[in-house]
């Protein structure tokens, strides 16, 4: 057995096929990739997490959080890189060209500070695709110049009397006797509104009880009618500035209208889909940051004459948190890549990894809490850094869409979906095998916003490959057993879920849905998990310059042996090997400063020992 | 056999007005488990609850019966079965010229 009571690597036989020093194999595809070059020089911006000196290291993040403030110098640093241009794409000016390449860019600053990677513009992200997506070439360009010059757009959408409920938002846009609009109404929890240049506006322009009744407007918020002073406090991501904004009888021009009047919810159904692929890509950094805390004490804290990490129990639960990244990095890659390969089925897969990523990474967050011990919860000392995340962690997961919102986008697609592409592809009709979902440097078409769907059909080309992997995988031979096995039994849960979905009664497709076809709706998020797993794999597998780390089995077959986990019934645990060999490369990773997603990148760090900010 | 969808018909089968109003009353019936004869033909699909995504599915059971491919936005834009019944005749009329109604 690996022998975890030295800090020095393991020896490589022992661990999982590569390994950190073998990051340079992964980025072999990418040596041209500006995208990920720029995500190198934003690490290097942040500079050494552990570095007590360090204005943008964990030790100021934190102090700026107990004051509740944005961390001033980390705003600077953003602006200076012109995080602003991100935003913005590629045919307007901006840097913007690939949801993938945008989410891990943004995962660099989650890793760091949520609070920074929000309120330093997240929502501007959020607020300028409706422009990109129907703005006139004028609003584009007004939106591109304001954020390439390190400026701000909101995303002013929520009333805290409606919350997810678009439908039924209040604020009204109603004409103007000399044109334009007049608006009345407030908008809360908007980050930033209080400093920012414009805001995009959900407004009703249609008394109406219907999906027509709501319209975009990018409105100035210069004017001194508009009152912007509330702030709303927050438990987590305590220096984003939440606002809110009341309008008494405010004009707006009639040129502020985005697109169509009326055609505000379609967009919002749309280009959410975008949001809703992109941002659990992000949050995958803050998992990232709560494991590298909890390896760092559990590598320190000593517990029956070794480290705490040495203990099986500890050892199993650091590793299924990673495992858990891996899961949430491949269903969050696959959805992002969707979004340019196939973005008439993004409707569905967004709403999938939008509820999945959170609610891995809580679950995950709740048990490496429990192995902190009180150290999660105290805020102060060398682990202090956990009672932040943890606390961002539900307002970020929360954050532009529920798990129950999302599962409720899905809910009604779900007889489509079985009849369509399910049950074929359970049946024999098999999917052809198409790679390029799953190789991670290939490179991507342009992202067209005017070829997302507001439904699916009933297409659906990731989980109906899972009877395809399954196939493929009882071909390859003994090393394989254990995940074609896996593959298999998910293929069954695809015919079964098939079964359940058709037989859904009305009522269960509808707004009254019983937690019958949420159950259903969460299983069928779970099969698109293990299939994104799968493909990340096999294309890794099947690529000779593929990272060796993601083309073994081994990591694959820990991702469906926890996602079969939550399915049921309960399961013999992973076996100590595999926990072993796995444990190997974390640690590994740990001490390299590696990532510990799917692409294991290098870290900023000065070389000093991976400890908490007091030390 | 799925109680989802009934099988696409043949484009020239049941496209009388009365057959796809008919059709229509028997699907939003279904969805909020109501009697047919209690369904309002003029009344908002959105006053009975199927708006925003759900109004969704009904397009998707349109073209699953009819064989069409309509805009997902279907029931939005005519936002009744009165309304929906006279866009898809039109539709189907426009394509399927010389059809009796």
């Amino acid at each position: 057995m690996t022998d975890l009571l030295t800090s020095e690597p393991t020896e490589e036989s022992e661990r999982v096929a590569g390994g950190p020093e073998g990051a340079s194999d992964g980025e072999a595809g990418p040596l041209t990739d500006p995208a990920l070059d720029r995500v190198a020089v934003l690490e290097a911006l942040l500079g050494d997490p552990d570095d007590p000196a360090n204005p943008l290291g964990l030790r100021a993040v934190l102090d700026a959080d107990e004051r509740g403030e944005l961390l001033t110098a980390g705003e600077e640093a953003l602006a200076g890189f012109g995080l602003g241009a991100e935003f913005v794409p590629v045919e307007f000016g901006g840097r913007f060209e690939r949801a993938d390449r945008f989410a891990l860019l943004m995962r660099s600053l989650f890793r760091r500070d949520a609070s920074l990677a929000i309120g330093h513009g997240v929502t501007s992200f959020i607020a300028a695709l409706p422009v990109w997506a129907d703005g006139s070439d004028a609003q584009r360009r007004r939106v591109a110049g304001l954020l390439r010059g390190g400026g701000r757009v909101v995303a002013a959408y929520t009333e805290l009397d409606h919350g997810s409920d678009f439908a039924r938002i209040a604020l009204t846009a109603r004409p103007a006797p000399g044109g334009g609009y007049l608006l009345d109404g407030g908008k809360q929890l908007v980050n930033n509104i209080g400093r920012a240049e414009a805001a995009v506006l959900f407004a009703r322009t249609d008394e109406r009880p219907c999906s027509r009744g709501h319209s975009h407007l990018l409105v100035d918020l210069g004017s001194p009618a508009v009152d912007r002073s509330a702030r709303y406090p927050t438990s987590g991501v305590r220096g984003c500035l939440l606002g809110g904004a009341d309008f008494t009888d405010t004009p707006v021009p009639a040129d502020a209208l985005l697109g169509e009047e009326g055609g505000a919810m379609e967009t919002v159904l749309k280009v959410f889909q975008v949001t809703r692929c992109v941002l659990p890509g992000m949050v995958v950094g803050l998992g990232d940051r709560q494991l590298r805390t909890v390896l760092s004490f559990a590598g320190e804290r000593q517990l029956y004459r070794g480290p705490v990490s040495a203990l099986p129990l500890a050892r199993a639960t650091l590793t299924g948190a990673f495992v858990d990244l891996l899961i949430c990095d491949a269903l969050a890659m696959v959805a992002a890549r969707t979004l340019h390969l196939a973005p008439q089925e993004a409707s569905v897969r967004s709403a999938a990894v939008k509820y999945l990523v959170p609610k891995l990474l809580q679950d995950s967050s709740y048990r490496l809490g429990v192995l902190l011990g009180a150290r999660s919860y105290v805020r102060e000392g060398p682990y202090a850094g956990f009672q932040k995340t943890a606390r961002d962690l539900p307002v970020v997961a929360l954050a532009h869409a529920s798990g129950a919102v999302c599962l409720s986008n899905i809910v009604p697609q779900l007889p489509r979906l079985a009849d369509r592409a399910w049950r074929p592809a359970a049946s024999g009709t098999r999917q052809p095998y198409d790679g390029s979902l799953f190789r991670l440097h290939d490179p991507l078409p342009a992202l067209d916003l005017g070829r997302l769907e507001l439904t699916a059909r009933g297409a659906d080309g990731l989980a109906a490959l899972l009877p395809e992997f399954a196939d493929d995988l009882a071909r390859r031979g003994p090393g394989h057993s254990e995940l074609a096995a896996l593959a298999a039994e998910f293929t069954g849960h695809l015919a079964d879920l098939a079964d359940r979905a058709v037989a859904l009664p009305p009522q269960d497709r509808t707004p009254l849905a019983g937690r019958r076809a949420f159950l259903l709706a969460e299983r069928y998020v779970l099969l698109l998990a293990a299939a994104a797993c799968l493909g990340v794999w096999r294309a890794a597998a099947e690529d000779p310059a593929g990272d060796p780390f993601l083309a073994d089995p081994r990591w694959a077959g820990a991702a469906l042996h926890r996602l079969a986990e939550r399915l049921g019934p309960r399961r013999d645990p992973l076996p100590e090997s595999v926990v072993d060999a796995l444990f190997a490369e974390l640690s590994a990773r740990h001490e390299a400063a590696c990532t510990f997603d799917l692409f294991r990148t290098r870290l900023a760090t000065n070389g000093g020992p991976v400890k908490g900010v007091d030390s | 056999m799925t109680e989802t969808t009934s099988a696409p018909a043949a484009p020239a089968d049941g496209m009388a007005p009365q057959a796809i109003r008919a059709w229509l009353v028997d699907r939003v019936a279904y969805y909020l488990e109501r009697n047919p004869a209690d369904i309002d033909e003029g009344t908002q699909l959105a006053e009975m609850g199927l708006d925003s995504v759900y109004a969704l599915t009904l397009c998707g059971d349109v073209e699953d019966r009819f064989g069409l491919v309509v805009e997902p936005t279907l029931a939005w834009d005519h936002p009744t079965i009165d309304a929906i019944t006279a866009h898809l005749a039109a539709a189907v009329g426009g394509a399927q010229e010389g059809v009796p109604q």
